[in-house]
């Protein structure tokens, strides 16, 4: 229950940050409660642990047109608590609030849960519903990536050799647009076994969808109208057609029908929330 | 599983603020928290558990939030806060809840009861509002073996219904973005301290302490010795710090980097014990009196304590009085096995070695190597025994 020897670093730049990160053996690290089990079970035994708690510049957020960007380092209690602006009211405060214990939540940061790349994450699952954009810092320099690029598999992301994710950008949401998430856990706080999210606006006609938690990254409808009979109105929620999602769970891999049933009624159950979260939003 | 051998990473000096008081001490960069502060520290209060995060036994308050002191690396927090369950003690949330705790029968073995307190005592405080649902799901990463849940539940209900019926409103601290513990801007090991801290004492793990503003002292005595010099001559020889040290038997001083602070230790010798007590020191002085507060440790017992003397003119002209008052605290091992008419036996002893070395100053002979030497065990024992056997053929009075 220790953690192998390892060296550790604490730069205080980006750039010094990277360059730590070119070394062979080398793993970031930002409030470390991912990290943090797997190097205490011996899971992770890497030489360099390069903590990036140090790095004033991560501990930001501030708006740009359209949308909130949050540094890496803004942790889940950030969110819970307000200190940073949420996307809409009550999206993201609401997914934070529920992620693992408060005591994690106070460390835990979106940079390194994206990071981490858990499938079973919240923010994982619920940033990719929101059409989040993640910023990368580099030896070559700055790039963005939509989410679904940067999530490449299960605890695997895009991030090259020298690497870090820098900042998260998630589109303001649109006035008459409703937010619903639901994960299924048989624990208050542990990682979800299925994560249902919804983004709709029936007076646009749209709906994005995400079904998440499959050991794989999640499995995102950008256009999610064929889930709910075809078209997103007033009501779409009562439409879901729960055998189109087992069918698009089957096609991505999901081979047990039990599991494919579990999935597809949490997403059902974030549509509904959806629906019914009208009234809050109309009453504020 | 076929991983190749890779010996113990460098120790590097950590620096925290622990219960108020700043503390550095050397640790690996794989020792975390928890096992910073019951094995470096002594402060056993925090419990390990599953050591990944799951069941909150290791729970204490860093910046003051809580946070899983088994998922914090103690380099990755230099700078920070941290306050135990040890450092609660005093602290009025809670009092409320050891009550709420011992009326509803909330602890039973009482091994997750530190980490319960700690997440207890942020919910009182940030939910103002909670019923028994709430307090159950912020509840729900702290786990109790023996499944005393319904008592813990009851026993902070208890406390929130009770404040929000005193009319006391949800507690927020101002706190600046990011993970709390790290603080931006710290080096994790600040590699010229390592130098030096190594040189300095190679073996035992080391602890700096400085003594902290609402400082009691536990226990006190006074003590004088005469000089066969005049006041101003005295006092000007305690105005030298230096010198005052070299005259001290077992004193080191490291370093002053500032004037009247110093940063040193103590050599001590006491029977089966020989430690070095390593801390910091104020030291100022007014004319003919003057004050020196300081506080160390060696890593398992600590020591607070100040000495306020004063330098009086003596019976004879040209001579003087130093008159000494010395209040201490001991905590550790080393309280348990010391008791205070010993302490004052001890130093007793060492206040006279160091009369003898400032008269050898003032009258500018060398000081005596043995007395400078710290108090040796041999030398000790002797001397008790002759004391009590002096004291045991006395006249009574």
């Amino acid at each position: 229950m220790k953690p192998a020897p390892f060296r550790l670093e604490r730069p205080r730049t980006i750039a010094d940050a990277c360059s730590l990160l070119m070394q062979d053996g080398a793993k970031a690290m930002a409030g470390g409660q991912s990290l943090g089990p797997m190097l205490n079970l011996r899971l992770a035994a890497p030489d360099l642990v390069v903590d990036l708690g140090g790095i004033a510049e991560l501990r930001r957020a501030w708006s740009e047109p359209g949308c909130e960007v949050y540094g890496a380092l803004v942790t889940h209690a950030d969110v819970e608590d307000g200190r940073v602006p949420d996307v809409g009211e009550n999206i993201l405060r609401r997914v934070a609030g529920g992620i693992a214990y408060r005591a994690v939540r106070n460390r835990g940061t979106m940079g390194g849960s994206l990071f981490h790349a858990d499938p079973a994450a919240d923010w994982v699952n619920a940033l990719s519903a929101l059409s989040a954009e993640v910023e990368i810092a580099g030896p070559e320099g700055r790039r963005r990536l939509a989410l679904a690029d940067f999530l490449t598999g299960a605890l695997s992301t895009a991030l090259g050799c020298g690497e870090i994710l820098v900042a998260i950008r998630v589109p303001h949401v649109q006035a008459g647009a409703r937010f619903g998430y639901v994960k299924h856990c048989r624990k208050v706080g542990e990682f979800a076994h299925a994560v249902g999210a919804v983004l709709a606006d029936p007076a646009a006609g749209t709906c994005r969808a995400v079904m998440g938690a499959i050991d794989a990254p999640p499995l995102v409808f950008a256009d999610a109208a064929p889930l709910f009979g075809g078209a997103i109105t007033e009501g779409f929620a009562a439409r879901f057609d729960a055998a189109a999602a087992a069918a698009a769970l089957a096609a991505a891999g999901v081979e047990d029908p039990v599991r494919r049933h579990m999935h597809a009624e949490v997403l059902r159950r974030a549509a509904l929330q959806a629906s019914a979260l009208l009234p809050e939003k109309a009453a504020a | 599983m076929n991983a190749p051998l890779r010996h113990a990473g460098p120790t590097g000096l950590v620096t925290l603020t622990i219960n108020g008081r700043s503390v550095a001490a050397e640790a690996e960069p794989r020792t975390h928290l928890a096992d910073f502060l019951r094995d470096t520290l002594n402060l056993t209060g925090t419990h390990t558990g599953c050591e990944h995060g799951v069941c909150g036994a290791c729970t204490v308050e860093l910046d003051g939030e809580p946070a899983r002191a088994c998922l914090t690396f103690a380099a990755a927090c230099q700078g920070a806060q941290v306050r135990t369950i040890e450092g609660l003690a005093d602290d009025a949330v809670m009092a409320e809840l050891r009550a709420a705790f011992n009326r509803e029968h909330a602890l039973q073995c009482g091994f997750c009861t530190p980490g319960m307190l700690v997440s207890a005592r942020d919910l009182v405080l940030r939910l103002p509002e909670a019923d028994e649902r709430r307090i159950r799901l912020g509840l729900a990463g702290n786990l109790c073996r023996c499944t005393g849940y319904a008592g813990i539940v009851a026993a902070i209900a208890s406390v929130i219904t009770e404040r929000r019926a005193r009319g006391i409103p949800a507690a927020t601290a101002e706190r600046r973005l990011g993970p709390v513990g790290a603080h931006a801007g710290v080096d994790a090991i600040p590699s010229a301290l390592v130098a030096t801290a190594s040189a300095a004492v190679p073996l035992v793990a080391q602890t700096v302490v400085d003594l902290a503003d609402d400082f009691v002292p536990a226990h006190r005595f006074a003590q004088a010795f005469a000089l066969a010099f005049p006041p101003e001559q005295v006092a000007a020889l305690f105005a030298d710090v230096e010198a005052v040290a070299a005259c001290l038997p077992g004193a080191i001083i490291d370093s002053m980097p500032e004037p009247g602070f110093v940063r040193g230790g103590m050599r001590v010798t006491l029977g089966p014990i020989s430690t070095t007590f390593r801390g910091t020191a104020r030291v100022t002085q007014e004319g003919a009196s003057g004050r020196i507060r300081g506080a160390g440790g060696d890593g398992r017992s600590s020591t607070q304590g100040e000495i306020a003397y004063r330098i009086l003119p003596g019976a004879a002209p040209g001579t003087s009085r130093v008159e000494l008052e010395v209040g201490y605290t001991l905590k550790g091992p080393l309280a348990q096995f010391s008791r205070p008419g010993l302490v004052r036996e001890v130093a007793g002893r060492l206040i006279a070695a160091f009369a003898r070395n400032l008269e050898a100053r003032l009258s500018g002979r060398a000081v005596n190597p043995d007395d400078a030497r710290g108090l040796s065990p041999l030398r000790l024992v002797l001397s008790l025994i002759a004391d009590r056997l002096r004291r045991l053929f006395a006249p009574r009075a």
